[in-house]
């Protein structure tokens, strides 16, 4: 099970990974896609969408269940993944790179501190 | 808790497992979608120890299995097997069953794993003076392969392939093999008996011949697919084999338990009846989900996503049987439209 250093990791097993411009990149986990199944449906939120920390923006789908997604920081929704629209094995293939959700903007409020790192989401999924 | 005894095989091969009827058995290997498409476009090997079956033989055994159950046995000559139910005094479905007819006199009955005893004591009761009953589940390992390939493997690997819905007895490794050109898929191919000595060996050269390993899941999908019912989902002791569509499964020639109820239901209509749709997207129906025709209302019984169509696929009871309105399903609180198919939902 794959649990890279450079992000923080949410309790629904989300993952959130800073990125230059202060923006957040958000996905599910290894563990969450592994637990799913094949992914064969999701739900993107609209461009814009205001987001509590912990808000549900969507949905993922799979051959076994349907689990919402909550956003791991408040923020607005600047881009979405319109890739998985058509190919939703992408989070099954590739969690952590070209399986990812959505970019949110979290303005001033962009710290991901209250997260957890890799070693606490290792003992989270243990 | 009871499970297959090929458990290690399963988890070297890489299996999740599962409590399915009580019996721990492998859900999935690689994935659904990959198992399902290898048995669509290839071959797949199933562990299904936790079916039922149980073997009638005497000189009642014939007399007895016509009179539990709704087809009639006699109309498969010694070699064939059959699709049949057995019903309760309302017509209602307590289980739906294949019968092997191994020979003129003497049976292999398979019932849902859930049902095994319930269905094996009803033989039991009918027929104490005339008929021997032997469950040989518990010593004996079941696995189907299935696929485009699987005449293939089953060559390679037992020396012959069972013709569909057919019956063939012969050796594996020195000991007895039942076979038939049954499954669950639509597919061709075979399930094949052999003692729990012999499973291992059995599955792996299975697997080795080409046939990929596969788990409840992608059973799930595959009868879906094929518009198949599940007990206890599809069918139930609620539910007529007439409501749900399955009425060519009535023998009406002969006389069964549960004939006169189903004959007075066909005679006065029926207040439910089962459909089968596909979603325009790739929304999943699930089992419960609500539905509505027109003034109809009903429940999702099957639900799932169409490795093959790429869209959710599902079945279920409206009540009453509606017309010409369009069909919705509620999934998440939000009614989807679906368009009303004829099983199979691929063609074979």
């Amino acid at each position: 099970m794959q649990i890279p250093e450079d992000r923080k990791y949410a309790e629904n097993h989300e993952w959130a990974l800073l990125l230059d411009d202060g923006t957040v990149r958000v996905g599910i986990t290894d563990y969450a896609q592994d637990a799913l199944g094949d992914i064969v449906f999701v739900d993107l939120p609209e461009i814009g969408r205001q987001l509590d920390a912990g808000e549900s923006f969507g949905e993922v789908e799979s051959t076994k269940s349907v689990s919402d997604v909550y956003a791991p920081v408040a923020g607005s929704i600047t881009t979405r993944n319109e890739a998985l629209v058509e190919s939703p094995e992408l989070i099954n293939s590739d969690p952590y790179g070209d399986g990812w959700f959505v970019v949110i903007d979290p303005g001033d409020s962009g710290s991901l501190d209250h997260l957890m790192d890799a070693a606490e989401y290792t003992a989270h999924t243990e | 808790m009871t499970g297959t005894p090929l458990r290690t095989v399963h988890e070297r091969l890489g299996a999740r497992l599962t409590t399915f009827g009580g019996w721990e058995m492998p859900l999935r290997y690689e994935g659904v979608i990959a198992e399902h498409m290898a048995v669509r476009t290839a071959a797949g090997v199933f562990d299904v120890s936790h079916l039922g079956r149980f073997e009638v033989s005497g000189p009642g055994a014939t007399a007895v299995t016509r009179s539990l159950l709704c087809n009639d046995i006699v109309k498969a000559d010694a070699g064939r097997a059959q699709y049949t139910m057995a019903l309760n005094d309302r017509g209602g479905v307590e289980d739906d069953i294949i019968v092997w007819r191994l020979d003129a006199d003497r049976y292999w009955v398979m019932p849902n794993g859930t049902n095994f005893h319930e269905i094996l004591g009803r033989f039991v009761e009918a027929g104490a003076e005339s008929i021997e009953v032997d469950g040989v589940r518990d010593d004996t390992v079941l696995v189907a392969v299935q696929g485009p390939e699987a005449p293939a493997v089953l060559e390679h690997v037992v020396g012959f392939v069972p013709g569909r819905f057919r019956t063939v007895e012969a050796e594996f490794d020195g000991a007895p093999m039942w076979t038939a050109g049954t499954g669950y898929t639509g597919e061709r191919g075979a399930e094949i008996a052999v003692p729990g000595s012999r499973g291992e060996a059995l599955f792996v050269a299975l697997v080795e011949a080409g046939a990929a390993p596969c788990g409840l899941a992608a059973r799930d999908t595959l009868r879906l697919e094929m518009g198949y019912p599940l007990w206890g989902q599809d069918l139930d002791p609620a539910t007529t084999p007439l409501e749900a569509g399955l009425g060519w499964v009535v023998d009406w020639t002969h006389d069964f338990v549960g004939r006169g109820a189903l004959l007075a239901q066909r005679e006065q209509g029926f207040a439910k009846h089962l459909v089968a749709f596909r979603l325009a997207d790739r929304r999943i129906p699930r089992h419960g989900c609500a539905m509505r025709r027109g003034a109809a209302t009903g429940t999702v019984t099957s639900g799932n996503f169409s490795p093959v169509l790429e869209r959710g696929i599902g079945m279920g009871y409206l009540s009453p049987p509606a017309a010409d309105e369009p069909l919705e399903i509620e999934i998440r609180g939000s009614w989807h439209r679906a368009e009303i198919v004829e099983p199979p939902f691929i063609q074979r």
